[in-house]
């Protein structure tokens, strides 16, 4: 396969596969750098990506695995910046000054945990099928369901709260 | 949308038991500007997920140059093969005959003995000819 064939499957979802490694890895240089390195593996394995009925379900995948093992290893590498993103994110609703509502719905998603973040991003920002969800993640659709209503949940109780909080 | 139906939505919503299509209702209810007070907290929530859908990939993509030639390593292989069959054929060319062409080739070195024996005879009678001129010439002189 040439480039410009390559390009011309996987280029469209540039934007798609951007969005979910930032909703992931959060910094914007971060995410850049995970677009990049998924986007040689693709081109490293595009004998084979014709033969996925779905390149952009199957870019996907790899992008998510790919955010989680970078998470995992920077994890492993700063274990203290993870305990106090976590004391951070107890206090979220409390520590966050924002009247604005969007900028904290940002923050709010941003202390979920990793799975109920990534559906969230694939259903209400990137609007996917539950079956393509739970294909993506190599799931089921029950599953896909019950981590999305925890996340719209949490997400809604902390907003309402802040709002109050605010209000008051 | 009824008031009563956008609450209906957004129960369903929470349970993770909308389609795309009541997602899309509820989405433009609350982008709009008529959004019922009690239902203004969930407002961020719709907007911020739109935003985020703003949000793109500006960099370039970089792979690696493509190499020219790939994979052909056997086209030499095949070309030096080719050479040496040549080679090989060359030195070892054998004149073979058919049958056929031995029995033309013997016919033709009898033919060739033939036609020499032939000539042989040729000058041999041209010689007994000078007998004949010597008569011609003596008789000349007689019958004068």
């Amino acid at each position: 396969m040439r480039q410009g064939e390559f390009l011309a499957i996987v280029l469209p979802i540039k934007d798609k596969l951007y969005r979910l490694a930032k909703r992931i890895l959060v910094s914007q240089d971060e995410a850049e750098d995970a677009v990049q390195e998924v986007y040689l593996k693709l081109w490293k394995g595009r004998g084979k990506i014709k033969n996925y009925k779905n390149p952009e379900a199957f870019a996907m995948t790899m992008t998510k695995n790919y955010c989680l093992d970078r998470l995992k290893s920077k994890q492993a590498g700063n274990l203290k910046i993870v305990h106090s993103n976590y004391a951070h994110s107890q206090n979220v609703a409390r520590e966050i000054e924002a009247n604005d509502g969007v900028a904290l719905v940002f923050k709010i998603m941003e202390t979920l945990p990793e799975q109920q973040k990534i559906v969230l991003q694939l259903r209400d920002v990137e609007q996917f099928e539950f079956a393509e969800i739970a294909k993506m993640l190599d799931s089921n659709e029950t599953a896909v369901r019950v981590a999305l209503s925890r996340a719209r949940k949490t997400v809604r109780e902390q907003l309402i709260q802040q709002y109050n909080y605010g209000i008051n | 949308m009824e008031l009563t139906k956008v609450e209906h939505l957004l129960a369903s919503y929470f349970e993770g038991t909308t389609t795309l299509q009541e997602e899309a209702e509820l989405r433009a209810y609350f982008s709009g500007s008529d959004v019922a007070p009690h239902l203004q907290a969930y407002q961020p929530m719709f907007a911020a997920f739109a935003q985020s859908k703003d949000e793109t990939f500006t960099r370039e993509v970089v792979l690696p140059k493509e190499k020219k030639s790939t994979n052909r390593w056997w086209l030499g292989i095949a070309a030096s093969l080719l050479v040496a069959i040549g080679v090989f054929g060359f030195f070892n060319q054998e004149p073979t005959l058919t049958a056929e062409e031995k029995e033309a080739m013997i016919a033709f070195e009898k033919t060739k003995e033939a036609f020499k024996m032939l000539s042989q005879n040729f000058n041999e009678g041209a010689e007994e000819l000078t007998y004949i001129n010597n008569f011609t010439e003596t008789k000349n002189k007689i019958l004068k």
